[in-house]
């Protein structure tokens, strides 16, 4: 039966594991995008770990992922919520509710820029308008931050909504039944019934939502290009501008590997905490 | 009597009303949400700088077909979406298969093999697949690109595929088994004949990634001729920052295909399941 793995493993050796083992070389190597370069031993992580910039893209990595799993679940399963007693045009709604997440990010990002872009965008005017003064979205550091996080919410809230919409269809109904006939209210039942009988569909969507997060490039580099002042550059744009802008692609790989690193050991720990914790 | 037959209907209408309240909120909640998405249908319909027209206009879409490299884009974008597509799906399918029904350590290590290269970014990818493909003629080549959307969709596609299987009874390759069925053709004509929505879900989920992808088409595609959609109209929106009305016609042309796909197909699509491949059973 393992023969049929065969195809997907062949290909993905060739494609994924071997590019992997490849840019590992080169992690060690002072070379550019056309040779290898001299072997330099752990240089490159050493240049990595001991660079400032290295160390504020990798609080906005943290900051974005956050914003990215808990900000896209608290709204991806409000509306999961919402869709899950049946009304007219509920099935609409629930596709209409995916765009953000199906529309390519070229275009949502584009018009995310029309919204806030110039102080003539609508954003900036409403803005104006209630009392606010010339609020920058994009070229004043902090808001820069927000902007992004919240363009990276409404980007990933449809996926959690999906992952949360099935978790919900888990849930027998007369479980949510018998905890209403004895008396508890919507938020006990929310807290001692939908929590925890969704809870591994919620670590699970975490722990992709982090991953999705913690590699997404396009996201933050179309929408303010890692700026202004690299305040929204996180550890992938800073790998991508090192290999295609700087040229140096042993260091580049050197931050994806750290960045990686770290994201698998803490899922691998979320995981075997499910585990043992035997969720549902 | 009458009283008594009055009350049943009372309560079936409340929650009726209930339900009409809900819609009234479902529908402003998704006109918020769905906001940046209708500015992109609204800009598309601002005339273009220095014409005469004034007012909401479709002459945009006239100026983008008959000015722009559009339809070439189109038709590379939907060239390396359908490749990306197929192969993932013929590939991630048996391996699905396989981490679905299989047992063991082998297993297990293959689950952890896909997760941890899932875990790596696009970036590590790039520069060893660029030399390689250099050395076999598949940079700027829309074939290699496709190959690399493969490499990226084909984890969660596992995932997907193994998760559908899930909700196929065993029993019954089983029992073409006794009947002399080997592994391939109970798997071919068993599971996989029962698993269309399964198969059309990840066929969509590739597509989608393929379909939406910049970064691969960025570095891997060279001449003007083989851009995809991304990358023209990324160039053709740096070139016409400020002439929002053919850009967003564009960004129209752009969108339009997944959003059909999604609207015909959704009843098929779903990712929910991908929890129990990814975390063990």
């Amino acid at each position: 039966m393992t023969g049929l793995a065969l195809p997907a493993i062949v290909l993905m050796v060739v494609v994924n594991a071997y590019p992997v083992v490849f840019a590992g070389i080169q992690a060690v190597h002072d070379g550019d995008l056309l040779g290898l370069g001299n072997f330099v031993g752990f240089a490159n992580f050493q240049d990595a770990l001991t660079d400032p910039l290295f160390w504020r893209s990798a609080r906005f990595t943290v900051i974005f992922s956050l914003c990215g799993v808990f900000g896209s679940w608290m709204i991806g399963f409000a509306l999961a919520l919402m869709l899950k007693p049946s009304f007219p045009g509920k099935n609409l709604f629930k596709i209409l509710l995916l765009l953000p997440w199906i529309v390519p990010i070229v275009v949502s990002s584009m018009s995310w820029n029309w919204l806030t872009a110039t102080p003539g965008s609508l954003l900036p005017m409403l803005a104006a308008d209630l009392g606010f003064g010339r609020v920058m979205f994009l070229a004043d550091p902090t808001m820069a931050m927000i902007t992004v996080c919240i363009f990276k919410i409404w980007i990933s809230y449809p996926f959690m909504m999906m992952m949360m919409s099935a978790a919900l269809e888990g849930i027998e109904p007369n479980v949510n039944e018998a905890a209403r006939v004895d008396g508890a209210n919507a938020r006990q039942r929310l807290r001692y019934i939908v929590l925890p009988m969704t809870a591994r569909s919620t670590y699970i969507s975490w722990i992709l939502m982090a991953m999705f997060s913690v590699n997404d490039f396009a996201t933050i580099f179309l929408l303010t290009g890692g700026g202004p002042v690299n305040s929204t550059t996180s550890l992938i744009v800073l790998a991508y501008r090192s290999v295609f802008q700087d040229f140096r692609p042993g260091f580049g790989v050197a931050i994806s590997f750290l960045m990686t690193a770290a994201l698998v050991t803490m899922s691998v720990i979320l995981l075997r905490q499910m585990r043992k914790a035997n969720m549902q | 009597m009458s009283t008594i037959a009055s009350r049943p209907r009372k309560l079936a209408l409340d929650p009726r009303r209930a339900g009409i309240g809900r819609t009234l909120l479902t529908a402003i909640v998704t006109l918020v949400m769905l906001g940046p998405i209708l500015v992109v249908f609204w800009l598309a319909l601002r005339p273009r700088l220095y014409t005469e027209i004034t007012g909401p206009t479709l002459e945009t879409f006239a100026y983008i077909f008959a000015e722009t490299d559009i339809l070439l884009w189109l038709k590379n974008s939907a060239m390396v979406s359908i490749l990306a597509t197929l192969i993932s799906v013929i590939v991630a399918a048996p391996a699905g298969y396989v981490l679905s029904r299989g047992r063991g350590g082998a297993v297990s290590a293959y689950s952890l093999f896909i997760f941890v290269l899932q875990s790596f970014p696009v970036v590590v990818f790039v520069i060893p697949l660029f030399i390689m493909f250099a050395s076999v003629g598949l940079v700027d080549s829309l074939s290699g690109v496709a190959i690399i959307y493969v490499a990226s969709s084909v984890a969660v596609a596992c995932w997907m595929m193994s998760a559908y299987f899930d909700t196929i009874p065993v029993t019954l390759e089983e029992a073409a088994w006794i009947d002399g069925c080997s592994v391939f053709g109970g798997f071919v004509r068993i599971v996989l004949r029962n698993s269309l929505p399964g198969v059309l879900s990840t066929a969509i989920y590739a597509f989608l990634l393929a379909w939406n992808d910049y970064l691969v088409a960025l570095v891997f595609l060279r001449s003007d001729d083989r851009f995809t959609l991304p990358i023209g109209l990324q160039t053709f929106f740096q070139q016409n920052q400020t002439d929002w009305g053919p850009v967003m016609a564009c960004a129209v042309v752009m969108l339009a295909p997944p959003v059909l796909i999604f609207a015909l197909l959704n009843r098929f699509f779903s990712i929910g399941g991908i929890g129990g491949a990814l975390a063990g059973k």
